[in-house]
């Protein structure tokens, strides 16, 4: 039997605790677990957001400008992009070239592409102001890094991402820019360039200029320079031989998806297995993969759950999954929908 | 046994939140902020079942089981992002959750996430320890998600419909993978006593997160002052149809206890996927399962 005078005292001890701890939660109810520095919950990777389209508006000859508003939008950086959820179910992804700071409204530009897909035709031909568009984004995969000096290539529409790059450049930067085109009347941003580059500029418009003199204009490439280049395959090709050693080059391709007839075949090594499969044009790297190693893990087959991500070594990587974010694209991909950019991948597999 | 089986599959659900209000069941905001606590536990908690289950992945030797794992995961990533999506639309409304989610962050990846432990016997102990915890939790969202398929007293008093259906959309993916984490967790090692301790340490974390979220809502709603939860709140609630009941809670213990327990003896899977062949997500996610898309 316990002495009277220990219950006493224990009891007392159990009341005056369970006071002060109550006293304690009350001024916080967190108190007293530790947090993460930097949390993850709660800050989706790619948001949804629907959007309202308050201006269509043509801006040059087959150039279309789009002004998508909605409430406290993500900020972006130059050189991001956007995915545009079409009403027809395309999904197409557009520079943004608006302003970085402002969180109401983003504004994409687009040029009409007669023999294309489909996707540029619907945007210039089928959306109306006053539409509602599901966006997703903004991403960046041509973002704009600290060098000495930066030189730009711009092949008509491909000036969107360049032009915000172009207004974010510290004062007193060294850059130039080669800004060509088809006609002058279908070169958008025309006005806005000037202002902005003044004698920094080179306009080229094939029909009265003829073809650009890139020769002339890597003639005095320093080492240290960046080069970003956005337009035609042929244009971006062109400068990427012409590119001196020490200078680094960026591209962005404004169609980095499947060529219109359809995706290509390409290999695939699986490095820790030992492997290599063929991943045919109408096939996944998943369904070639699974055929060496039938246990490899998936689940939703659209690129949006993660399931199927895997750690890249080799190779470029042409992502078209809705998930991963620029840095996670960075080393890894997910093999139900991505695909090569080039004839081959390395797979810690 | 009502488990006729069904191949687990990710949905690409989506969600708008725009037209939620606060107190998305109307006038409410003790059950409306209860139930938001799932969208402070289960970003991080789902994340860490992805991860744990990753891990264990390699030690499955049953083919079937492996598939059934594989499309839980894909289930259960989509679970985590979706409730993690309603999280900034609580902050624009003046409820920033960050203070209590790192703490839940914090309590997955560091105090249940992978610890430094030589390769054999510790590691594999921790391991069953996580799926054997996990297997417990799931018992739980399952009789959760059972119990919001059929909360029709939410409806009656015009509770937000995106946020219904969000909830028994995830609810009824419980209750149809419901057995998943079970048969994980036996054919791993299905100890009893294993089972009895994870379960009491998983029921008495619930019972503290969860608590512990109520009054933080309740304490940071910027429309309240000097609101206070009191378990009353919730037995209350319960009976009145729009929480749990406290008695079904409490009836669910033994059964979990019980050496022949199995998932597929409790709740209905017919009831589930009926409402997944409903729930306007769902269908929506089935209508965009879009032919393959190439960015252009």
């Amino acid at each position: 039997m316990p002495k009277p005078l220990t219950v006493a005292l224990f009891a007392g001890a159990a009341l005056l605790t369970r006071s002060a701890l109550r006293r304690r939660v009350q001024v916080s109810p967190l108190w007293p677990m530790p947090a993460l520095e930097t949390p993850v919950s709660g800050r989706p990777r790619s948001r949804t957001l629907r959007l309202l389209l308050t201006a269509h508006e043509t801006i040059a000859d087959g150039v279309v400008q789009l002004r998508l508003e909605g409430a406290e939008l993500p900020r972006w950086t130059p050189g991001a992009h956007l995915d545009l959820v079409l009403p027809s179910g395309l999904v197409r992804q557009y520079s943004l070239c608006g302003d970085p700071e402002d969180t109401s409204s983003y504004t994409v530009a687009t040029r009409l592409v007669e023999d294309g897909r489909g996707g540029s035709r619907e945007v210039h031909e089928r959306l109306a102001e006053g539409m509602e568009l599901e966006v997703r984004g903004p991403r960046n995969r041509f973002p704009l890094a600290e060098a000495r000096s930066y030189v730009f290539v711009a092949g008509g529409i491909g000036i969107t991402p360049v032009l915000p790059m172009l207004r974010a450049l510290p004062e007193g930067a060294a850059w130039r820019l080669l800004y060509c085109g088809r006609t002058r009347a279908s070169m958008p941003f025309l006005d806005e360039v000037r202002e902005l580059a003044g004698d920094r500029l080179t306009l080229v418009a094939r029909d009265e200029d003829g073809r650009p003199d890139l020769d002339a204009l890597f003639a005095s490439v320093a080492p240290g320079t960046a080069v970003y280049c956005c337009g035609p395959e042929g244009l971006m090709e062109a400068v990427a031989e012409r590119v001196p050693e020490g200078a680094a080059l960026h591209l962005e391709r404004f169609a980095p998806g499947a060529p219109a007839d359809g995706d290509a075949a390409f290999e695939v090594e699986l490095r820790r297995s030992g492997r290599t499969v063929e991943v045919p044009a109408d096939s996944t790297v998943l369904a070639a993969v699974r055929r060496e190693l039938p246990g490899t893990v998936h689940s939703c087959e659209q690129g949006f759950c993660g399931t199927c991500r895997q750690r890249v070594l080799e190779g470029e990587v042409e992502h078209r999954d809705e998930l991963l974010t620029d840095a996670e694209r960075a080393d890894s991909m997910l093999i139900c929908v991505s695909r090569a950019r080039g004839e081959r991948l390395v797979l810690d597999l | 046994m009502e488990s006729e089986r069904i191949a687990l599959k990710a949905r690409n659900v989506s969600f708008s939140w725009e037209d939620t209000p606060l107190h998305w069941v109307p006038g409410d905001p003790f059950t409306t902020h209860t139930i938001n606590v799932l969208h402070l536990l289960l970003p991080a908690g789902e994340r860490w079942f992805v991860h744990v289950y990753e891990q264990a992945l390699p030690l499955i030797e049953d083919d079937r089981l492996r598939e059934d794992v594989i499309g839980f995961i894909g289930q259960e990533a989509m679970h985590s992002q979706s409730h993690d999506e309603v999280l900034p639309h609580l902050r624009e409304q003046g409820l920033d959750p960050t203070p209590y989610t790192a703490q839940v962050d914090w309590f997955f990846e560091k105090l249940l996430g992978d610890r430094t432990l030589p390769p054999g016997r510790a590691r594999r102990w921790w391991l069953l320890e996580r799926v054997a915890l996990i297997a417990a939790i799931e018992h739980y969202t399952a009789f959760l998600g059972d119990w919001v398929l059929g909360a029709a007293e939410l409806d009656r008093r015009g509770a937000d419909p995106t946020m219904l259906d969000l909830l028994r959309w995830h609810g009824a993916e419980e209750v149809e993978h419901r057995s998943v984490a079970f048969d994980l967790f036996t054919h791993l090692d299905g100890s009893y006593r294993r089972r009895a301790r994870t379960w009491a340490s998983a029921f008495s974390a619930l019972l503290f997160l969860w608590q512990r979220g109520v009054r933080f809502f309740m304490a940071n709603d910027p429309t309240l002052t000097g609101a206070k939860a009191s378990f009353k709140d919730f037995y209350d609630r319960g009976r009145a149809g729009v929480l749990p009941g406290t008695g079904a809670m409490l009836r669910s213990i033994p059964r979990y206890l019980g050496r022949d327990y199995h998932p597929s003896h409790e709740f209905s899977t017919a009831q589930a996927v009926a409402y997944l062949s409903a729930s306007p997500a769902a269908l929506a996610a089935r209508r965009a399962e879009r032919s393959p898309k190439g960015a252009a």
